[in-house]
This record gives structure tokens, sequence and C-alpha cells, in this order.
């Protein structure tokens, strides 16, 4: 039974290679096929999470029936069942939007590097394997590198140029990383990485997690490996670009963080976590004030996503078990209100042409229902209360001061106040300004989602503590090292 | 000590890395990041290597004490292959900047701005 769970790699795989046999049926028959399939996901994924969350114990899948290390595992935990949900969820929403945004031929490559982008995030959050793990970041990173180019304009392959060589880098980084674990320990499975974590020279420990970490800081849009994204989020199609900041980057970062937190009980873990809050505090202030200064709104939003993973790495930096739920939290609560935003946001440009700011002047008129969800977002992003995000960055905050970071306080509110002037600036755009041109018709399938978004971001924010219990779970399973080594069912007898 | 496939390992890395970060022509930039893969493979395999052992192909006589390590052989087959694709897909790009921009000197290729 448990098996099944496996299909939340095979489908998308299988699926991606059958879009070439169904392309000449038209560019609406195959985004619908996209939508049928990313649906299915989301049914498996929703019955994963049920079975996790009702039993308590992770669904472990062994490849081939070969037990760890020998073979490769799949773990799905509480974190990776909530956000492998989220990541079909989020999937199959786009699909919707795609039928709207996606107008550049050929549709049946973008269907099945869609596919292939889901299938890779998916893959780094369950997998059980540090070098599948490698295979599943660069199924990621090639789709999310020709998504981006996709639209082929000089922009698009300018940002998609950057992004590949970023990226190249990152890769390297990344594998020699694991040939320093690898050398040193004998084994790429994760669990028993922890177990013998603490018998690995700890300056080979640094250097190698040092490799890992800006490794995977290119996925995580960490500062300085991160100058790709706002490019990137630019360019890409409308509905990529949520893809991006509501399950990309999260795959990066969990990755990151599980890989560092394996090594929790050893010296260089310090070390690490001084790099994490470095490079956090560094992504949210260069994040915050380059969003400043922008007249692309898709493009603000870019940086003020990059800003809210810097907050994310350094709630995971400070690592006390408060900060780390409130880190798990703020992931779930961003991606809610960025796949809001970024969805928002692209169907304006749709509508409009272009995401410049101009597009904006009196949108409230224009189109009340997208500046609604909009401005429902932006509150939401500033950390106002009644919101999501506040209960995010009130908890980060609390964990903060409980260590005494009182330098943490001073980033989260002065990044909250930066947010305010950007994002009450577009607001006060929006309702305040008298804008050129009439009423425009908005979508009703599009409205209806960005309004389940809207009453998503409200009852998180009014009634927090439901959800706040599942993300608890899900960052213990992220935390609890010992329980993560002791869930995975290691063949016995063999040593590195 | 340390070994001299190592040295060539670094080495290659880091020639890989100055090319990506001093050029200017995209041309040039890529062949520095295969350069950098090169280097990233030549360590992977570095680090199964055992003197005096044999390739770990399973015939008679063949025992774990014989051979060098074949998971790092593995590995690299693998990201061979990813290397491949990136590539081919960068030099896809690389082409289209070219029909768009005329150029492949970086410094003329900025369409997009902050």
């Amino acid at each position: 039974m448990m098996q099944y769970a496996s299909l939340l790699i095979a489908l998308p795989l299988f699926s991606a290679f059958l879009v070439p046999l169904i392309k000449r049926a038209g560019k609406k028959v195959i985004l619908y096929y996209l939508s049928l399939v990313t649906l299915i996901q989301t049914g498996i994924a929703a019955w994963v999470f049920k079975e996790v969350y009702t039993s308590g114990n992770p669904i472990i899948v062994i490849a081939g029936g070969f037990k760890p290390p020998v073979g490769i595992n799949l773990y799905i935990g509480h974190f990776a069942a909530l956000f492998i949900l989220i990541i079909a969820i989020v999937s199959f929403f786009m699909t919707v939007f795609s039928i709207k945004a996606i107008d550049v031929e050929p549709i049946d490559k973008y269907a099945m590097l869609f596919l292939l982008l889901m299938l890779g995030a998916t893959g780094m959050i369950a997998t059980g394997d540090i070098f599948n793990l490698f295979v599943f970041m660069e199924i990621t990173a090639i789709s999310a590198y020709a998504l981006t180019g996709y639209n082929k304009t000089g922009e698009a392959s300018e940002a998609a140029m950057k992004y590949i060589v970023l990226g190249g880098i990152g890769s390297s980084f990344f594998l020699v990383g694991i040939a320093l674990l690898y050398g040193s320990l004998g084994t790429l499975n994760l669990a028993q990485i922890a177990m013998l974590a603490s018998k690995i020279n700890p300056t080979v420990a640094q250097a190698a997690l040092t490799l890992l970490v800006f490794g995977l800081a290119v996925e995580a849009e960490l500062f300085p490996l991160n100058a790709w994204a706002p490019d990137a989020y630019q360019a890409s199609p409308h509905p990529v670009t949520v893809m991006f900041s509501a399950f990309v980057v999260k795959a990066g970062i969990y990755a990151m963080i599980r890989i560092v937190y394996l090594f929790k009980d050893t010296q260089a873990f310090m070390g690490i976590l001084n790099l994490l809050l470095i490079l956090g505090t560094l992504t949210v202030i260069i994040g915050e004030l380059s969003a400043l200064r922008q007249t692309n709104v898709k493009r603000m939003l870019a940086y003020s996503s990059i800003a809210q993973i810097g907050l994310i790495a350094v709630g995971f930096g400070v690592a006390t078990p408060q900060a780390v739920d409130a880190a798990v939290f703020h992931m779930l609560n961003h991606a809610i209100v960025k796949t809001l935003m970024f969805l928002a946001v692209g169907y304006v440009a749709v509508k409009f042409g272009s995401p410049q700011i101009e597009n904006f002047r009196g949108l409230g008129k224009r189109m009340p229902l997208t500046a609604f969800t909009i401005t429902v977002g932006a509150i939401s992003i500033v950390g106002i209360p009644l919101f999501n995000i506040f209960w995010s960055k009130f908890k980060l905050l609390l964990a903060a001061l409980q260590v005494g970071k009182t330098g943490i306080v001073a980033l989260i509110l002065g990044a909250s106040l930066v947010e305010a002037v950007y994002y009450f600036r577009l607001l006060h755009l929006m309702w305040f300004e008298e804008g050129k041109g009439e009423k425009v018709e908005e979508d009703l399938t599009l409205g209806i989602i960005m309004l389940l978004l809207v009453a998503l971001i409200v009852v998180i924010g009014v009634y927090p503590d439901f959800v706040w219990g599942i993300v608890q779970k899900a960052s213990a399973d992220l935390y609890n090292v010992a329980q993560y080594v002791k869930n995975v069912p290691l063949l016995q007898g063999v040593s590195p | 000590m340390i070994s001299a496939y190592y040295f060539g390992a670094i080495s290659l890395i880091l020639i890989g890395l100055y090319a990506v970060l001093t050029k200017r022509n995209l041309l040039k930039i890529l062949v520095g990041l295969s350069i950098m893969e090169t280097g990233v493979n030549l360590l992977l395999i570095s680090v199964g290597y055992v003197s005096g052992r044999t390739a770990p192909i399973l015939t008679e006589g063949a025992t774990p004490q014989t051979t060098v390590d074949p998971i790092p052989q593995a590995l690299v087959l693998t990201a061979i292959v990813i290397g491949v694709a990136t590539t081919a897909l960068a030099l896809t790009v690389a082409i289209n900047l070219y029909e768009k921009y005329k150029t492949l000197d970086i410094e003329k290729i900025r369409g997009l701005r902050g």
C-alpha cells in the first residue's frame, strides 16, 4: 500500500514523456491534459498527507526492494507530505492559469518541462539519498532553465543564461561537497550520514557542508548565488514564476537544511549555522532594498520573495525548535501568499501586456477583484495582524528573542518597514490614483483560485492553531534527526 | 600529502571557475563551466581510487579488497549525462542570444534592468 507513494515520482515522469504523443491534438488538449495529471497528483499527495498525519509515521518507499544504503529510499515524513501537497496544488492551479497565460509555441515542450519541474521539486523533498537529491535537483534546474527561456525573447534568453551559469557553478560545488562526504564516510544515504557524522574530521565536515550550502544556495536563492532570480522571475512565463516562488525555492532550502541538520551533534554545526545566519541576513537586506527601486511589479515581487527566503534561512540558522517551527511556518505562509501575488500580478500582465507599475494605476476600478487580492497579499506580507504571515514573522521574532538575538529582531522589523514602503506605494497607486481605460472582465476560474488563496490567508491569520499544529509536526520531522535515523530501515551489517 | 589526482581535479575546477568569473565571451564562459565539470568528475573518481587495485569488473577473483570503489564511477556517469544536457541547453540559449543581440559579449547583453 505504501508503495503507491512512489506514484508521486512515477506519474509526472511517465506523463511528461506521453506529451509528445498527444502534441498533434492541439494546445487546449495539451493544457487540459496537464490539468488532469496535476489534479491526479494532487489527489495522490492528499492521500499521502492523510496517511502520514493520521498514522503519525513516515511513508518510506524502498526502490527495487533493496534496503538503504544499498538501495535508494524515499522518505515522506510530515514535512515532505505537507510540501509535496503544496507542490501538487500549486502546480494544478498553475495549469489552470497556463490556459490563459501561455500562448508561445511549442506548448508540448512547455507541458513536458512543467511536469518535470513538478517532479524534480517533489523528488528533492522526498528522497533519502544525497546523490539522488543531486539528480532531482538537476532535473528541477534544467527544467527551470528551459522554462525561464521559454518565451524566446532576448530578455528570456539573458535570464536563462544567467541562471544556467550560476546553476552550473552551484552544481559543481554541490558535487564536490558530495565527494568530500562520500570520501570521508563511505555512504550516500542521508540517515547513514547522520549516524556516522560524529566520525568525520571537523575540518572536512566544515568544508563539505560549506560547499553543499553554496551549491544549494542557487536553488534556494540565497546571496551571493541568487543574482539570476530577479531576471528569471521577470522573464519567465507567469505560471512558472509562481512555481519558482511557491515551491522550487522551498525544495532548495529544505534540501540545504536537511543536510546541515544531519550534522547537528558535530563540531561543524555551529560554523555552518553562522554561515546560514550571514547569508540569510544579507539576502534579506539586499532583497528588500532592491525591491524599493523597482518599476516592474513582477520584479519587485521577485526581490520581496528572495527577502522572505532570507528570513527563512535566518530562522533555520537560529536552530532552536521554536525557530525551526517558525521557519517552516514561514515557508508555508510564503508559498500561499506569493502564489496569490504572482498569480494576480501575472494576470494583470496578461490583460494589459506587461507588469510595469503604470498598468496598476487605477487597477481598483479596472480589475477590482484582482486589485483586492493583491491588496490582501501585500498587507499580509508586510506582517499585519489577522493575516497569515504576521504569525510566522511574530513566531520568528519570539524565537530570536528567546536566545537573545536582538539583531534578528531588528532585521525582521526593518524588513517589514521597507516592505510597507514599497507595497503601500503600490496599493496607493492601485486605489487612489486615476488610471486610464475602462473596467475589464475578470476570469471567473482565476478569480475563484485567487479568492481561495485569500480565504486561506485570512483563515490562517485568524485561526492559526490548526495549521500551526501541522507545521510543528513538519518541523519536528526536520529537527529531530535521531528519529529520522531510527525510521529509515538501514540494512544491517553493511558498513562503509 | 595530497594526491596528484586531487591536485589535478582541484586545479581544473579553479581554472574553470576563473574562466567563468573573468571571461566576457559567452562561449568561453560555457567552456569554463565544462572545465569545472570535468574537474569535479575527476575528483569523484579519485575519491574511489585505491592504489594498486584493479577496475571494479565482476570477474573471477574480484573482491571488494582487490578493486577500486565502483560507486563514484556510477555517480560520474550520471553527472556526465547531466553535464551534457546542461551544456546543450546553454548552447541553445547562447544561439538565441546571438540572434537577438548580435553579440556574445556579456557586457553588451543587458536587456534586463532593475
